[in-house]
């Protein structure tokens, strides 16, 4: 089996998935791509409907065996079925529910929040060519322009206000981890929250659960094995056009 | 929980996101009681259903002391909880798609059918109610997004840019189904998946409702494929759960090809 990742910087949904990587001891090949530079539009990747498509927008690619698959908590899934180390799921059908309801509402409300503030605070340079997914290039054409909507914004900030309200809450009955065990959950509400905390400082104040979560996460061997991949000295303000906010309640 | 545990599934019509489950667990051949919602006469927001869900989206279930939300994640659960015939694939590469599909189709292909459901059939349906009757009905929907979106539906007032763009990707998701449908007998998988379930509940009646995108001609696969689920006796069990003529359009698929 020959596994390639192509990759940006450890943020978002790179971070997520090669922290999985390592976690499980997965073998693949790692490819850097600038992914705020619209590389993933390229020739230099390999194109499916899967990826072109992808609502998560600019996120990493796992190709397996000529198949490139997209989609990080996915990707992660995937990881978790085929890789050695320690489970990245729980095991009863329960807790994988409350596992996949959670990352379901970090996908759907939190990502395309901090997504979106994300480019404001660093916007791309320019819009790639090439790009299949009319809603995805219209995301770009926005960021690029800077252009901003006043209620999107304050509906982005108060969704990670309330996103670290959620964790403060789930951490109150003295647990390390979101889900019981460490798992996907963390890592990928660490993934796009961490860059976060510069952005929305006022949703991280007085929240002591909450701060030493992200730092046992951050100090996790896999995690800072894929910190370790950036190539500037802060990955955490790298970001490129992600979800859409969602437009229908 | 144990598997013997009693199953209550809260629903409304088979379609959309309460068809999910309800086709699940048929399939798995769970038995569970049916405790229908009428969506227009507003029943999820009544306070019984609020002590089940407070945030009155519908489906929900309970199976025994336990209450599941979010129909795809319930799906997977009903899946993993109970003994039936596996509706994930064993590949790891097969289970991806059969999520990605379903992300794909929650997230972005089924808000634009809504939007045209609901300003064609919901809207209308409750419209002509009066109105006091109405804003308080809106008022007691816990979730914002959702009192925004039925506000719109009964006035009617989704945008004629918001409009075109559901048509749009309507059209650009029914493209994908058939390419995708073109490379393999289910849309995930060569096994029935839940990604075939997910995908039913929203495409079934896609002959009747986009017949200029989606027909014999323009996409045999999709048509191949919808007539093989609707074949299916789980799909006959599940849809005579329907009360209204929205789930009565799936005889449609009772129509020979073309």
């Amino acid at each position: 089996m020959t596994t390639t990742l192509y990759h940006g910087e450890p943020n978002g949904p790179s971070l997520t998935v090669l922290a999985a990587l390592f976690e499980k001891g997965a073998d693949a090949t790692l490819e850097r791509i600038d992914l705020a530079a619209g590389e993933r539009h390229s020739a230099r990747v390999p194109h499916a409907m899967e990826v072109d498509h992808s609502i998560e927008g600019e996120g990493p690619i796992l190709v397996v065996n000529g198949i490139p698959m997209a989609d990080s908590v996915f990707l992660a899934c995937y990881l978790d079925d085929v890789g050695s180390g320690p489970p990245l799921r729980p095991g009863a059908p329960h807790d994988r529910w409350r596992m996949m309801t959670w990352c379901r509402y970090i996908v759907e409300r939190v990502a395309p929040a901090a997504s979106y503030l994300g480019v404001e605070s660093s916007p791309p340079a320019r819009v790639p060519e090439d790009i299949a997914s009319v809603d995805l290039a219209q995301r770009w054409r926005d960021a690029v322009a800077g252009r901003i909507d006043e209620t999107r914004r304050a509906d982005s900030r108060s969704k990670i206000v309330e996103a670290v309200e959620r964790i403060e809450r789930e951490l109150s009955d003295g647990r390390d981890w979101l889900i019981d065990d460490f798992s996907i959950a963390d890592l990928e509400s660490y993934a796009w929250l961490a860059g976060m905390q510069s952005i929305v400082p006022e949703a991280f104040a007085d929240r002591p659960r909450t701060a030493a979560w992200l730092a046992r996460v951050k100090a996790r061997p896999a995690v800072a094995r894929a910190l370790a991949t950036a190539t500037g000295p802060a990955p955490e303000r790298v970001w490129a056009p992600g979800p859409e906010i969602n437009r229908w309640g | 929980m144990a598997e013997t545990a009693s199953v209550t599934l809260y629903h409304w019509e088979p379609n959309a996101n309460s068809g999910k489950p309800m086709l699940t667990l048929f399939e798995k051949g769970v038995t569970f009681e049916s405790h229908y919602l009428d969506l227009l006469n507003f029943d999820q927001h009544k306070p019984d259903y609020l002590a089940i869900n407070p945030l009155g989206t519908i489906p929900a279930m309970t199976h025994g002391d336990l209450v599941l939300t979010e129909s795809t994640a319930i799906m997977e659960y009903v899946d993993e909880a109970f003994a039936g015939p596996r509706l994930m694939p064993d590949s790891p590469v097969d289970a991806w798609r059969v999520r990605w599909w379903m992300k794909f189709m929650d997230q972005w292909l089924a808000p634009s059918f809504s939007m045209i459901g609901w300003s064609i059939f919901v809207g209308p349906s409750v419209r002509s109610r009066d109105p006091a009757e109405l804003d308080a009905a809106i008022e007691r929907i816990p979730l914002p997004e959702r009192r925004v979106a039925w506000r719109k539906a009964i006035s009617g007032s989704f945008s004629a840019e918001e409009m075109a763009e559901s048509q749009r990707r309507v059209a650009v998701g029914i493209g994908l189904l058939e390419q995708a449908l073109g490379q393999r007998e289910w849309l995930a998988s060569d096994s029935y998946s839940l990604a075939d379930i997910n995908g039913f509940n929203l495409a079934y009646a896609l002959p009747l409702s986009q017949p200029h995108l989606s027909n014999d001609e323009l996409t045999p696969n999709i048509m191949r494929w919808l007539r093989a689920i609707y074949a299916r006796p789980a799909t006959k069990s599940c849809w005579a759960l329907g009360r209204t003529d929205m789930a009565r359009r799936v005889t449609i698929l009772e129509g020979e090809p073309a």
